[in-house]
């Protein structure tokens, strides 16, 4: 199979995926007690209100003939409106979705910057100081919880020392990643931690092997053996890992949004699912699942890039 | 909304965290105060919908007099009623006549005159039942009549006391007729979404930027008609910038860190902090906010089992076993008052007759004994799930409740699923809060105590003589003789207490200490127009 009919036919392979995920979404947001005209309404709604309220938003159709037109909708392009927010769907998520994209992305990248040097200095020094070190503040990082560690990242830098904004986002890109900055660290910590332990396990599984030896045999210097031989094979596995935990970074967005006040889709997600905002809760489900299936086929092509082997 | 002809802006500020009782002082002269600069207010949550009728929410509410202005204002003390788009007004035929006289020189915000039309058609709009959900709180009108160009007769089916204060409720907030109509969109449904993208009013801003959950930008309207008591023209400020932060510390955080001029829903462990903080200024507004526990009436509760709190000793002498001095001190720390009706001190004709149910354990077992639960029972609460107040609330009303024998268990429920078995009657107490939309009691009394609205908050407890009072004084246009129906019927409802009477709280607003001239009536509204910094 050529390497363009194998992305093609993976791309094919995600369709009914979507289709699974749309379906079961659509169906869950439904199994949650109360409904939007509930979350609206609240201690206000008399039964006059609720039920007219509710045939208003199209609620009172059965749910086949919700489904139906949900899917008709996504066919042409179409994911309605927000029950709450009274607007596009595809506008709202417009505006949120770059935000935590951008989050996320600067998050990996912290999290690489940091993980990958060390992780090879922590493999190099196995089991002296530095290799403690390194492990036991990234084990820290690893057993905070995200809402914890963001609190005291802000305290520190941002209320005392005034380094950083507290929250928000700015308006222009500088002020985009400077704002970003402190989430990004926050969201990135536990990743990093990962990220370290993992590589520095692979680092060692391969630093002894055979064809290190013989690389070190044929006279090669040490830099080109360490990114030639060791770091090549070592990333392979690290490099699965990164696909599939862009999912949880995404879980952990939700949080870090929360105590920084940016204004992404992981917020959205919370206060629509309290809101029973049906059509955001299921495009938002179906544009991460889209953004998480892309992840993992990046990561494909990343690792037949590593090991030729794969995809063959 | 404006406020000028001298009448003095008051910030109602709790004078200690001890002292329960709010002293009145004036938070800063008008005369001082300097022009334009931009304010940067954080918000707990975004607008949804910048509509009078469609809207549902205090999101919305609380901020869209700034956009839309009624014919009448509520007073800062949120009791009364005084001129607004309409300079007078007169009552005749019984009460059945009310002729609004327009205030002149009012243009909307792009630049056209307001006109007898306009006000017509957004009342028309107001009171079509198709609209939204508040279409009955201006049900009374009967007809609308333009008479001269600044002339308007509402004619009235029945004498109604509610109906001047409906009209200073955000439901009836006048909009352009022209350029309404012109939005596109083949009914109302589809043209309110459109013109609330884009809203044009008189209220002395404008909305031009909103980016959902993130920020809302208000300009200064350039034709708003207020002056303030120096003859400057309203409002002061060029510009507000709303930013929405949920996470109550981070808003404290970057009001610190100076990064924003105020914030709203203080946490109250917060306040005494912040009342020491030399660089900021806490305020604490008078409000209508009432904290109770609804408590099922009814004979068997929605499983089919005996209810106990059908009994009426019970519940009085639930009421009685809860000290609520020990519920404010612990969950306010003592900012909050203990209720003295279902009604806030702040709504009009509360009989104010001193805190209710004062902690009597003795009484309290006595009462349990003699209807029969010497030995207490098993009961449950429900409550949304991760608001820290209603946790420490119920905690402890748990423990007090252990003393008469009863086990109380506390459901947390996400807010549909809470609301949901609320509609449902599926429950047998539930925590609850209530802010007043009008400055009369009709509305919470028709939530709280009138049977056919909402089943007594869906309690069950069914009272035909509060009823009749309650519909009696809906056309009783005589004030001593509705003050007299609204004291019977409080006093029916504070003996049969179909609710645990808990507090009332004030709203806690906190201003760097530059910014002054912010009001929030008890109504909850903001009013932003007199605001320097």
């Amino acid at each position: 199979m050529s390497r363009g009919t194998w992305l093609i036919s993976r791309l094919l392979q995600m369709l009914p995926t979507f289709l699974l995920i749309g379906i079961a979404v659509f169906v869950l947001a439904r199994l949650l007690p109360g409904n939007a005209v509930e979350a609206m309404l609240g201690e206000r709604g008399t039964d006059e209100a609720v039920a007219r309220l509710t045939a208003r938003l199209g609620l009172d159709k059965s749910i086949f003939a919700q489904l139906m037109a949900f899917l008709e909708g996504v066919m042409s392009g179409r994911l309605g409106d927000s029950l709450a927010f009274r607007i596009p769907v595809t506008r709202l998520i417009g505006e949120r979705l770059p935000v935590t994209m951008m989050l996320t992305g600067l998050a990996v990248a912290f999290a690489l910057t940091a993980a990958v040097p060390l992780a090879f200095v922590a493999a190099l020094n196995a089991n002296r100081w530095p290799d403690l070190l390194i492990r036991g503040v990234f084990q820290v990082g690893l057993s905070s919880p995200i809402f914890y560690v963001g609190l005291v990242l802000l305290t520190v830098f941002a209320a005392w020392l005034r380094l950083f904004p507290v929250g928000g986002y700015g308006d222009t890109l500088g002020e985009h990643i400077y704002h970003l900055f402190l989430p990004a660290m926050t969201l990135g910590l536990s990743f990093a931690a990962i990220v370290m332990r993992n590589l520095r396990a692979s680092i060692l599984g391969v630093i002894h092997a055979e064809y290190v030896d013989f690389a070190r045999a044929k006279g090669l210097r040490g830099s080109v053996v360490l990114l030639r031989h060791v770091m090549r094979n070592a990333l392979i596995a690290t490099v699965t890992l990164v696909g599939l935990e862009i999912g949880s970074l995404l879980g952990g967005a939700v949080i870090t949004e929360t105590v920084f006040a940016v204004p992404g889709v992981g917020r959205l997600m919370v206060d629509s699912i309290f809101a029973r905002d049906y059509p955001v809760i299921q495009a938002l489900t179906l544009v991460l699942a889209v953004f998480v299936s892309l992840a993992f086929l990046v990561t494909d092509i990343v690792q037949m890039w590593l090991d030729p082997r794969v995809g063959r | 909304m404006q406020r000028t002809n001298g009448l003095t802006r008051r910030a109602v500020m709790a004078m200690g965290a001890g002292l329960a009782s709010f002293a009145t002082l004036s938070a800063g002269g008008a005369g001082a105060a300097t022009r334009g600069g931009k304010l940067i207010y954080a918000r707990y949550a975004d607008s949804l919908l910048l509509d009078p009728v469609w809207t549902d929410a205090n999101v919305d509410i609380w901020v869209s007099s700034s956009i839309y202005e009624t014919l009448l204002f509520p007073t800062d003390d949120g009791r009364d009623v005084k001129p607004g788009l309409a300079s007078k007004w007169e009552l005749s035929d019984a009460g059945k006549t009310i002729t609004l006289t327009l205030r002149d020189g009012v243009k909307f915000s792009d630049g056209a005159a307001m006109k007898a039309a306009d006000v017509k058609f957004s009342l028309d709009r107001a009171r079509n039942p198709k609209n939204g959900a508040w279409a009955d709180m201006v049900g009374s009108i009967d007809s609308i009549e333009i008479k001269e160009p600044s002339t308007v007769v509402l004619k009235l089916k029945h004498p109604d006391p509610t109906l001047l204060p409906a009209l200073a409720m955000f439901n009836t907030g006048i909009l352009p007729e022209g350029p309404y109509m012109a939005t596109p969109g083949k009914d109302d449904e589809e043209r309110y979404k459109a013109f609330a993208e884009h809203p044009i009013g008189t209220g002395p801003f404008m909305m031009t930027a909103w980016q959902r959950g993130q920020k809302m930008t208000f300009k200064r309207n350039p034709h708003y008609w207020a002056t303030a008591a120096d003859g400057q023209k309203l409002p002061l400020l060029d510009e507000i910038e709303f930013q929405i932060i949920p996470e109550d510390s981070t808003r404290l955080l970057k009001l610190k860190a100076g990064e924003i001029d105020g914030t709203e829903f203080v946490p109250f462990s917060r306040v005494k902090e912040l009342q020491a903080d030399s660089n900021l200024r806490m305020e604490l507004w008078p409000s209508t906010k009432v904290v109770y526990v609804v408590l099922m009436c009814k004979d068997k509760l929605w499983n089919g089992s005996d209810n106990p709190l059908s009994n009426k000793k019970v519940r009085q002498a639930l009421n009685y076993a809860v000290n609520k001095e020990a519920v404010i001190a612990i969950t306010t720390l003592g900012l909050g008052k203990p209720l003295q009706s279902f009604m806030s001190s702040a709504t009009p004709l509360n009989i104010m007759g001193g805190p209710l149910y004062p902690y009597n354990l003795a009484k309290a077992k006595a009462l349990m004994a003699e209807a029969g639960f010497a030995s207490g029972f098993e009961a449950s609460v429900m409550m949304t799930a991760g608001n820290q107040d209603s946790t420490n609330n119920l905690t402890a009303i748990q423990q007090m409740w252990s003393q008469i024998g009863v086990r109380l268990k506390i459901e947390q429920l996400d807010n549909p699923t809470n609301t949901k078995r609320y509609r449902a009657e599926d429950f047998q107490m539930r925590h609850g809060g209530w802010t007043d939309d009008i400055a009369d009691p009709s509305e919470i009394t028709s939530y709280f105590a009138h049977f056919p609205n909402v089943h007594s908050l869906h309690s069950g407890w069914k009272n035909d003589k509060v009823s009749a009072l309650y519909l009696a004084s809906q056309e009783e246009v005589d004030p001593a003789k509705r003050k007299a129906q609204y004291k019977e019927l409080q006093e029916i409802y504070i003996e049969e207490a179909p609710i645990l009477f808990l507090f009332e709280t004030p709203y806690p607003v906190v201003w760097r200490k530059n910014v002054t001239g912010f009001v929030q009536i008890p109504l909850g509204n903001n009013f932003f127009e007199k605001i320097s910094k």
